[in-house]
């Protein structure tokens, strides 16, 4: 199983689309978890996920988390921001898939 | 045009990193985790405060009214005590929050540290006097000096371990054992400083620590409940927001402070019956300036519900709920808000002609000022009047800045809208080709 963490402000509106993916990834037939979490929380999760993805309005903190996740061999990365308005599972979980990548 | 491309580079080149600088830095994060803590218990505690006071007046005949009346002024002690122990001592749930978070940015045991927090704010707020805690700065008049003795009590921890000030065990002793050793030496520093600066004073001034640090913040509180300050707090967060970044986190996570010491201040008026004097809170923020979210948006979404342009539609329709709720991410990345040159100015101009009207409104005691904290994610229309109390009016105004919304977006929609369908039909004629 795979975990992926996405991470905003207050874990609200990440949540909605956390939906979605775990959807897309329901269809595809991977076994994977998705949850949404506040930026606050990162430090946490980070040690459990296989990768993180930023809300575009907290992109700031991209730099600092991927100090972070690269000590633990991790990706972090924005989500692009018309997948995140639009809500868009399938292209989101393509993002995240694409940083599974070794 | 010009003046927006310039405004534009400004935002991404200035405004955008310090914003970030700001929103990432350790102490304005530990600001806004510690306040995440206390809010639970401000928002119960708060709540209760309105049952204590019926919205009836003293000398009603509703028999409901009646009835609720004699019961709180037979029973008040005991209905207030709750507020009293949770929104009445909130400073000492955000100095322990604080102190918690910005010890553990820094990696260092973050209980412990909370637990140190804690004694030095009892210590210089609340000296024992007849064998009890005096709760005067327990709330609002004690917030400032909370936040400041999470910072004092973790940094000098922090610097007292970076020079290997503590109490030295042999090797022989086990780590675990090492470490239980570990806040011996900050508690007594923090004796060593904080106690003798809190008599001092005491002594010279006849006041306790949290009124000094009031009197040294007053012109900020004050500053804060006038209209251009609230305009200023807009302008960066919808800039900001603008450009893509979560201005409200960073602007309120600042503002936060300011928010509750006025809150509390306001709700302590309430309860003894008095005027209640600050207008600049919370519920002032979200439920009459940013309703449905940064910039106002639940207007924009309306409009969108009921727009020609398929994108526009169906965007509108998944933000519609989420907006109800004051979230708006799926309307600013989907529409796109965000650097959408059509829409920066009913963007900006929305909430501050929100803030212009509402700010009348309750300044000049139509409507009533807020004495109560709520979740940031309740619905507009019921979060004006929770904070107000139950007062129906507050919602009144929120419907009427609504609807004014409408219309400051209306045209600006039109021409995106105008845009968008230029596309489509655009690109359904490549379709069909």
């Amino acid at each position: 199983m795979k975990k992926i963490y996405l991470c905003c402000s207050a874990g609200m509106s990440t949540s909605m689309l956390a939906k979605k993916i775990k959807e897309a990834a329901d269809k595809r037939g991977l076994d994977f978890e998705v949850e949404a979490v506040s930026t606050a929380a990162f430090d946490e999760v980070i040690q459990t996920a296989d990768v993180c993805l930023l809300g575009p309005q907290v992109k700031y903190n991209l730099e600092g988390f991927q100090k972070k996740a690269a000590e633990l061999n991790k990706k972090v990365d924005v989500i692009d921001s018309m997948s995140y308005g639009m809500m868009n599972g399938e292209k989101v979980l393509d993002q995240a898939l694409s940083l599974m990548e070794p | 045009m010009k003046l927006y491309d310039q405004l534009m580079r400004f935002v991404e080149h200035e405004l955008g990193p310090i914003a970030g600088k700001l929103g990432t830095q350790r102490h304005v994060v530990a600001l806004r985790d510690g306040f995440l803590v206390a809010m639970p218990f401000i928002i119960v505690g708060s709540f209760i405060l309105i049952f204590a006071n019926p919205p009836f007046s003293a000398d009603t005949t509703n028999a409901f009214g009646r009835a609720w009346l004699d019961f709180v002024a037979a029973h008040r002690p005991t209905i207030v005590m709750p507020w009293t122990m949770s929104m009445g001592i909130m400073s000492l749930f955000i100095t322990m929050g604080v102190a918690y978070s910005l010890a553990k940015q820094y990696q260092m045991d973050p209980i412990g540290a909370a637990a140190l927090s804690a004694m030095s704010f009892l210590l210089v707020a609340a000296p024992e006097k007849g064998w009890a805690l005096p709760l005067n700065h327990f709330a609002g008049t004690g917030i400032f000096t909370a936040i400041l003795a999470a910072y004092f009590s973790v940094e000098l921890t922090r610097i007292l371990k970076k020079y290997n000030i503590t109490i030295r065990m042999p090797e022989q002793v086990p780590p675990a054992i090492a470490a239980s050793f570990a806040l011996l030496v900050p508690v007594l520093a923090i004796f060593l400083t904080l106690y003798p600066l809190s008599l001092f004073v005491q002594q010279n001034f006849s006041m306790l620590l949290p009124e000094a640090v009031m009197a040294l913040f007053k012109p900020l509180v004050s500053a804060s409940n006038s209209l251009p300050a609230i305009l200023g707090a807009i302008l960066i967060s919808q800039l900001l927001w603008f450009a893509g970044i979560h201005g409200a986190n960073i602007v309120v996570g600042i503002l936060s402070p300011i928010f509750l010491t006025n809150i509390a201040a306001n709700a302590a008026a309430y309860a003894a019956g008095e005027p209640v004097p600050n207008l600049f809170t919370q519920p002032f923020w979200d439920f009459y300036i940013f309703i449905g979210g940064a910039g106002a948006t639940i207007a924009l979404v309306i409009l969108m519900c009921f727009s020609k342009s398929v994108h526009l539609r169906s965007v509108g329709r998944m933000s519609f709920f989420p907006g109800l709720f004051q979230i708006n991410e799926p309307v600013m990345f989907g529409a796109p808000v965000v650097l959408n040159a059509s829409l920066f100015l009913p963007f900006v101009l929305a909430p501050a002609f929100n803030a212009i009207i509402a700010y009348t409104a309750v300044s000049t005691g139509l409507i009533d000022k807020a004495i109560a904290v709520t979740p940031w994610t309740t619905p507009a229309l019921i979060g004006a009047a929770w904070g107000a109390g139950w007062a129906i009016k507050a919602s009144v105004l929120t419907a009427i800045l609504m609807v004014l919304d409408i219309i400051i977006y209306y045209p600006f929609f039109k021409v995106y809208e105008h845009q968008l369908l230029d596309e489509e039909s655009a690109n359904l004629a490549a379709a069909t080709t």
